[in-house]
């Protein structure tokens, strides 16, 4: 008999003998292509987001500079700042609210890992937004450069769809 | 004009609802949460919800040594990063009675207002942007990313500048910024022009502005309210100029200040500043004076002799202050930092009420909030 | 729209151009020597030298404990330490004489069982700072909220209370205003472990 439990699990146990191939990949170049970043800057690293999405290092190439304010329309969250105890059931609201396929990219040191506010006997600050949620890319730094960030993005890029938009410029 | 009076005697029943601004919002303050009663598009009660980007940087101050806090104190308000180690290092060297140089003085004066500068246009795109205009914020940004080139080739930061350092500069400025930043003022000037053409003397923002907000220098007193918020109420208060710290006394420049206490005044204060910050920067470019930049025989333990000692500065937001309570050790006892966003955002519960929502966002754009300026 | 800039007078008269040295023995009071009950003048200089002149007291007109302070040496112009009960007092005649309210601070000196609340106003036209502090006891430290008559008050006391536990009587909303809602720990305490 049909069930939706029978159904779902006929549907979990297809992807080793159905793949889409080409489609997938389309739909991987489509998403890579198009990201869609919530506005989310909390701190310091904000600025170097705006920066990143402003004329001169323009993410707007990568197709990434319509800034959603709502996670319902969004499918990348960058998390530029620090997050806090009290910010951070906020956060991982945002994160539930947004639909999937999501993607999370964790920008500056506080994102990654508390960054310079850790300290011993420290009571504010989650020490790393991949406590609360899943991260994909994570991209160092104090703030990083935009220049940085639109690695992260390729990085992103690569990780969706297999292969990076530009080989990487080796240093001479 | 339409106005609550008019809605209500016209029989629309009136009763009120609870609006949650932010933590996260479309208009770039940072993490502010306000929550607002609202009665139709009328605001009943707006209180700001602050600490969601607390960083614990008092608690740090007690952690951390002299030396050590010195990042820390960039990244409280980092649009004037400078400006605010400016204050650490200045209550520390006034406790040490260390002599900084004059080469040093006068490169940290340029430096400041070049910041001062950067910390304006971010403002001033950010709040056409909350206004609904984008185009300025791809002009501030270009040209806030001419400074931040020339800034970077001295400190070797882009936002977040550890430049200034107990007892002086780490770093001499050398030709080529000399030459940068006389060629930027150059053409700085006729871009502030564009700006009043496009934007300042827009009549949409004339009517978004005038009238809007008003905020009386009696208000301004009773809540410390600092910086362009009280020069837009007609009150000169510059601690540049009422408490000459560094090197300013020795500049020429004028204070913008203006009556009308409305959002626009507010707005052409900083606009004013910005074409000041110019002329103290080509001022202190042509008076320079050669020598060294860090002040000889700075011990390499720092200890400050014990009792408190303050120190002010003017940030572009406002006043900004550091008092240093030292128990004689190496860690500071206890490390007080008066921000003005502080001061500035607590007048907005008694500044908005009865306004309309939009108008209390630009009276809010025009306090030029850092909500991390806040939070400490 | 008229526009004035007008470039502001130098610093207030009533305080010399250059104070004169003050010797680092005046410096500002050591927390000891202040008790937390009755009116106190800070303690000064311990008698090893003798000052040149003493910094003049810009507030000498009011009847209340300020003295004048070196203010190339600390950063500030007078300051007085004061008991608890009259800080509202001297918050009202500050008031009239013009001060704006900079901030509210708490120091936390366990070791000698005290908390020292530090009020620091400005004045908005002239150079003139000025410090207030008192002395309320570390075991049960409450002390009058001065609210009524500098609204701006009202947060940097929810701050104070927030990281040192320091009541202000009659604050319409002393709520967590930095740490989160329910937080019911103060974390600038000296003997704070999370």
């Amino acid at each position: 008999m049909e069930t939706p439990e029978s159904n779902a699990q006929l549907l979990s146990d297809c992807p080793p003998y159905v793949k889409f191939a080409k489609l997938d990949e389309l739909l991987a170049l489509g998403r890579a292509n198009s990201l869609w970043p919530l506005t989310f800057g909390l701190a310091c690293c904000a600025i170097e987001m705006m920066a990143a999405g402003a004329s001169r290092f323009d993410i707007s190439r990568f197709g990434a500079e319509v800034f959603r304010p709502s996670p319902r329309q969004a499918d990348l969250m960058i998390v530029a700042g620090t997050v806090n105890k009290k910010m951070a059931a906020a956060v991982k609201t945002l994160y539930d609210q947004m639909p999937e396929p999501k993607w999370v990219i964790a920008m500056g040191n506080c994102a990654i890992s508390g960054g310079p506010f850790v300290f011993p006997g420290q009571y504010a600050v989650v020490e790393g937004v991949d406590k609360l949620f899943p991260v994909d890319v994570f991209i160092p730094g104090c703030p990083p450069r935009p220049e940085a960030l639109i690695e992260g993005l390729l990085k992103l890029e690569e990780k969706l769809t297999g292969k990076r938009r530009w080989p990487t410029v080796k240093p001479e | 004009m339409i106005t609550k009076e008019a809605i209500i005697s016209n029989g629309a029943p009136s009763e009120t609802f609870t609006l949650n601004l932010g933590p996260q919002h479309p208009a770039t303050h940072g993490v502010l949460r306000v929550k607002m009663t609202m009665d139709g598009e009328y605001i009943v009660r707006a209180e700001p919800v602050c600490g969601y980007i607390h960083r614990m940087q008092e608690k740090m101050g007690e952690n951390r040594t002299y030396a050590q806090f010195l990042p820390n104190t960039s990244r409280i308000d980092y649009l004037s990063a400078m400006i605010y180690t400016h204050g650490f290092v200045g209550a520390v060297e006034r406790a040490l009675k260390l002599q900084v140089p004059p080469r040093a003085e006068y490169i940290r004066v340029i430096t400041s207002e070049m910041n001062r500068i950067s910390s304006h246009l971010v403002w001033w795109g950010a709040f056409l942007l909350d206004l609904g205009g984008f185009t300025p914020l791809l002009y501030a940004f270009d040209d806030r990313e001419k400074i931040l080139d020339l800034l970077e080739s001295i400190t070797g930061s882009r936002l977040t500048y550890s430049y200034f350092r107990i007892g002086g500069v780490y770093n001499d400025i050398d030709d080529s910024f000399i030459k940068g930043t006389r060629a930027f003022v150059a053409q700085m000037r006729p871009r502030l022009k564009m700006y009043r053409a496009l934007v300042t003397d827009n009549i949409i923002l004339r009517k978004r502005l005038i009238d809007i907000g008003p905020i009386s220098k009696e208000m301004c007193r009773r809540y410390g309210a600092t910086g362009p918020v009280i020069r837009g109420s007609g009150v000169p208060y510059d601690v540049r100029r009422v408490e000459p710290y560094s090197v300013y006394s020795e500049f020429d420049f004028v204070i913008p200040t203006f009556p009308e206490t409305d959002s626009m005044a507010r707005y052409l204060v900083r606009m004013e500043e910005m074409a000041q910050s110019l002329r103290i920067i080509e001022q202190g470019l042509d008076k320079l004076p050669a020598g060294p930049v860090m002040a000889e025989k700075v011990p390499r333990v720092l200890k400050l002799p014990a009792g408190d000692y303050c120190y002010a500065v003017e940030a572009a937001r406002g006043r900004f202050a550091v008092r240093i309570v030292s128990d004689g050790k190496e860690i500071p006892y206890r490390v007080k930092l008066r921000t003005p966003s502080l001061s500035n955002l607590s007048l907005f519960e008694e500044a908005s009420a009865g306004m309309l929502l939009p108008d209390a966002l630009a009276l809010m754009g025009s306090l030029d909030l850092v909500i991390p300026d806040i939070d400490r | 729209m008229t526009t004035s800039s007008e470039p502001q007078p130098k610093a207030d008269s009533a305080l010399p151009s250059s104070p004169p040295a003050v010797p680092a023995s005046s410096a500002a009071p050591a927390p000891q020597a202040a008790a937390a009950a009755g009116l106190q003048s800070s303690v000064t200089s311990k008698p090893t030298a003798v000052p040149a002149s003493p910094p003049p007291n810009p507030l000498a007109h009011l009847p209340l404990p300020f003295k004048g302070v070196d203010y190339a040496a600390k950063g500030y112009h007078c300051e007085a330490t004061v008991s608890p009960d009259q800080v509202v007092a001297v918050a009202e005649a500050l008031d009239k004489e013009g001060l704006s309210l900079d901030t509210i601070t708490g120091v936390d000196w366990m070791a000698e069982g005290q908390m020292e609340v530090v009020y620091d106003y400005f004045h908005p036209a002239k150079a003139l700072r000025v410090v207030v502090r008192t002395h309320i006891p570390r075991d049960n430290p409450e002390i009058a909220t001065i609210h009524k008559v500098f609204p701006g008050a009202n947060w940097h006391e929810r701050e104070t209370h927030d990281f040192f536990g320091i009541r202000f009587l009659g604050h319409p909303n002393l709520t967590p205003f930095l740490l989160p809602e329910d937080a019911d720990f103060h974390p600038l305490r000296k003997d704070y472990a999370p």
